[in-house]
């Protein structure tokens, strides 16, 4: 048994390692989460990369226009390349990718690098605010469901739990903006920022709570939260299904272990005991769910980011798509298999620190 | 502000205890000298004006860009004299002598030359990109292009051109946005790699127009600065903010919160509902779109939409009334021949209305009752969409299934363009101010390797095609009006064409706005006159 604070922990089942051989398990552990990430945006690349052949719209098109006459159209092929063997074209992509050039999108005329790091920051700092919301909420609500199962409480649980997960993301948010914002005028409407600071702002971090709170321009920082807590709520009570009713399942299995039994026998209280020895069991699982919650939301939601005119990598990917646009598909895709693996590995790490058992 | 400060704050413990909300906020309202214009500006590729071509960047050239000559904002098929204070024609009809207005300036500062109008139109043609096509219609091309500009001293420039052409029909041309005045010295500041200051331009603007622009964010904003020293004077407000707001929904609401002081591209539906609103107003502005079903004639799927008794029973299988009214609210008129109202030359004849009987008969005497099944392409967003099931349903009656295939923008041209479709449900928009735009599209096939509609569709129209360049090359005017009433009775009557409405551009405004004007054509938008 480890020493966890006096709590009942479940018995060892990993052997200890040697102490002396922690630095090496640790470099082989980062060299092997390298590799990992390498074919993972390897797949990702050759995936995208085939998908956008097969599709039958043509980007060319897109660049010279409907009505281009045909030296106008074909220089448009010759600009995108399109003309060069396909082998050819995907080698000369990775190639620049490693060299950290991920091209010129063909709908923005801007560089994919410089459009992902302006849209990203809102997308990240929306999914950020919205899993905070999401997890605190989902984690008590699932507590508070698996202290009278099939109680009153967790009826209602249940009841938001099925709203969270049925409802259409995009109804749900028109509905939030038709009340809150339209009717009420307890929150701002679309967009990230009212207009009279948005475009005299110089954006630092990218995260409009971070550049507000710089700026110290009376009101901008409100403004910004005013804005945000529409989409970050839609998206939090998305997410909060999946955890809320993951954490109830998970504490009421761990119920019937021998370990719950036993702090039962030993007078334990009902909240005591799920708060001090069941969860810490559980966080594990838990935090996978939020962690998966968390990278899904970092693509992007493109439905909530379209309906709140949130100008982040979800609305960013979908008209990328749309135009057939090649780099900025490529790019964004690259981003988001990113956040995937470095996600998962945090979230591997936080297990680690959390679970008694994989410490 | 201290109303909003306080919400907020409210707002703000609110969600710390839990998400419940604060007190009501104040109504917001747009800062009094600036205009927010909430449309989706997801389409904007460059807003350099001799490659823009996009909806969204054509309807900004007006307020960043002039040309010599401009359509009159009321009255388009009027000219009036903009960059040029004045001009001569040449006797023989093939050059105009321009007087550049005294003390036009750009919004740099600089004074606008001869120099200035040589560079902007010979850039226009050697970039060839998608609009350059208007200009190859005066015989312009990359190689021979500066043979055909010069300049007579700092204030004059000759312009003329090879193409068999009048006068009037090479200041339409010269009206277009492909032809706007550039800032030379601006320009080749930026310019690199021998591109003419084109990558710059994609974001920046170097015109002489009412407004400049001070930032534009690809799928968030374009935001224009006033030009004070506009040659035509300073516009009345201090800015405009094009802001992309991608939901119809959403637009609507931030309209009718006060939030945007116009809003475009909503919905027949949306559109019903908020007329009538306190504080909204809806303009209806006639556009100079035709939309229009056309038939394949070189199908190489399909052996019957070759067949002209096809072509004719279908113009009698379309219920024109009540697509325009019922279905559309409005929103479109029906219209039967392919030069829109509005320009020089349309016709208000409809001679067709749903006749399910007649087109029977039609098919019957030409063998094709047996019931016959036509692939229908169309671009998947409304309001074609809907038309496309409103076809289907009244085509059905005379036993001919229409397969609707959406599909989107992109993919629906490079279909047409490859002659892949069957049938097609389409919209055209002139291109400049003059009959010649469509004319050339919907009744010229020279098989030159020049994608016109009609080649399109694959009819081969030799003698009509002789007819349409014989009408554009006509000097006297109403010998070439008329000659167009009897080319698009032609096409109206003959072609694998059923023209079948001209929408209204529908754009919603708070009413406090005033002096916003919407012409015909896409180009025509105008906000130096606005003012709250």
């Amino acid at each position: 048994m480890t020493d966890t604070g006096g709590r009942l922990a479940a018995p060892e089942l990993l052997p200890r390692r040697p102490r002396g051989r922690r630095g090496l398990s640790f470099l082989a552990g980062v060299a092997n989460w390298l590799v990992t990430l390498a074919i993972t945006l390897l797949g990702l690349m050759v995936v995208t990369f085939a998908l956008a052949e097969l599709s039958p719209a043509d980007p060319a098109l897109h660049l010279a226009g409907d009505k281009a006459t045909e030296a106008t159209y074909q220089a448009a092929r010759q600009t995108l390349g399109l003309d060069d063997p396909l082998p050819q074209r995907f080698a000369a992509y990775v190639g620049n990718v490693l060299t950290g050039n991920l091209g010129t999108s063909w709908s923005t005329n801007q560089p994919v690098f410089g459009d992902i790091v302006r849209v990203f920051p809102a997308t990240l700092e929306l999914a950020t605010v919205a899993i905070l919301f999401g997890a605190l909420i989902g984690v008590a609500l699932g507590v508070l469901a698996a202290l009278r199962p099939r109680g009153l409480i967790d009826g209602i649980v249940r009841i938001i739990s099925l709203i969270g997960y049925s409802v259409p993301i995009f109804w749900l948010g028109l509905l939030f903006l038709l009340l809150f914002y339209a009717r009420l005028h307890w929150a701002a409407g679309p967009g990230r920022l009212s207009d009279i600071y948005a475009y005299t702002i110089t954006p630092v971090t990218g995260f409009y709570l971070i550049d507000t709170a710089l700026w110290g321009e009376e009101g901008s920082f409100l403004d910004t939260l005013s804005h945000l807590v529409l989409p970050a709520s839609v998206l939090a009570i998305h997410s909060l299904a999946s955890i809320s009713r993951l954490t109830r399942a998970s504490l009421l299995g761990e119920l019937g272990k021998e370990y719950a039994v036993a702090a039962r026998a030993k007078g334990v209280g009902e909240v005591h005991l799920m708060l001090t020895h069941l969860l810490p069991n559980v966080a594990g699982t838990v935090l996978t769910v939020i962690a998966l919650a968390y990278a899904t939301l970092l693509e992007g939601a493109v439905l909530t980011e379209t309906v709140f005119g949130w100008p982040g990598l979800g609305r960013y990917m979908t008209t990328a798509i749309f135009a057939s646009d090649m780099p900025a598909v490529l790019g964004g895709t690259l981003v988001i298999g990113v956040c995937f693996v470095i996600v998962n590995a945090i979230t591997d790490i936080l297990a680690r620190i959390v679970d008694p058992r994989l410490s | 502000m201290t109303m909003r400060f306080l919400s907020a704050t409210a707002l703000a413990g609110a969600i710390a205890l839990g998400g419940l909300f604060g007190a009501p906020a104040a109504m917001a309202a747009t800062p009094k000298d600036l205009l927010i214009v909430a449309q989706a500006i997801d389409d904007i590729v460059s807003l350099d004006p001799a490659e823009g071509f996009e909806l969204t960047s054509v309807q900004s050239f007006n307020s960043l860009y002039q040309r010599l000559v401009q359509s009159n904002q009321t009255e388009p098929t009027k000219l009036d004299p903009v960059l040029a204070e004045s001009w001569v024609v040449a006797p023989e009809g093939n050059a105009i002598t321009f007087k550049i207005r005294d003390g036009a300036t750009f919004s740099s500062g600089n004074p606008v030359r001869a120099d200035d109008v040589i560079y902007s139109l010979s850039r226009a043609v050697k970039l060839g990109k998608s609009p350059v096509f208007i200009l190859n219609e005066l015989g312009w091309s990359a190689d021979n292009v500066d043979t055909f500009l010069t300049k007579v001293d700092d204030s004059h420039v000759k312009v003329s051109w090879p193409a068999k052409v009048g006068p009037s029909f090479a200041l339409s041309i010269l009206s277009a946005p492909v032809a706007s005045i550039v800032d030379q010295k601006e320009v080749e500041a930026h310019a690199k790699d021998g591109d003419f200051g084109n990558a710059w331009l994609h974001t920046a603007s170097a015109g002489s127009g009412p407004f400049k622009i001070r930032a534009y964010q690809p799928h968030e904003a374009l935001v224009l600065d006033a030009n004070a020293t506009s040659p035509t004077g300073a516009p009345k407000l201090k800015g405009i903010i094009f802001k992309n707001v991608a939901d119809p929904s959403a637009r609507r609401l931030l309209i009718e919160q006060g939030d945007a002081d116009i809003a475009r591209d909503i919905g027949a539906d949306q559109i019903a509902a908020l007329t009538g609103k306190p504080g909204i107003e809806v303009l209806s502005a006639p556009s100079a779109e035709v939309d229009f079903l056309g038939f394949n004639a070189a199908s190489k799927t399909n052996p019957d939409t070759k067949n002209p008794a096809l072509w004719e029973a279908a113009r009698w299988l379309v219920d024109y009334e009540g697509i325009a009214k019922n279905l559309l609210k409005g929103q479109s008129n029906v219209h039967q021949v392919f030069i829109p109202k509005g320009f020089a030359g349309s016709l208000d004849d409809t001679p067709f209305k749903l006749d399910v009987e007649k087109a029977k008969g039609i098919l019957k005497a030409a063998g094709l009752d047996k019931g016959l099944t036509v692939k229908l392409s169309v671009i998947n967003q409304p309001p074609y969409t809907d038309i496309a099931q409103a076809l289907q349903a009244t085509f059905a009656q005379a036993g001919i299934k229409l397969e609707i295939e959406p599909a989107v923008a992109s993919q629906f041209y490079s279909t047409l363009r490859s002659q892949g479709h069957e049938a097609a449900l389409a919209f055209w928009i002139p291109d400049y101010f003059d009959p010649h735009s469509n004319a050339s599209a919907f009744a010229l096939n020279r098989d030159d390797g020049t994608k016109t509609v009609a080649w399109r569709y694959g009819w081969s129209i030799p003698e009509l095609s002789e007819k349409t360049q014989a009408a554009v090359e006509e000097q006297d005017a109403d010998k070439r009006a008329a000659d167009y009433k009897a080319i698009q009775l032609e096409v109206q009557q003959k072609s694998p064409f059923v023209i079948l409405l001209q929408p209204n551009n529908q754009i919603v405004l708070r009413d406090n706005v005033k002096g916003f004007v919407q012409g015909l054509n896409a180009d025509q938008v105008y906000f130096a006159g606005v003012e709250k």
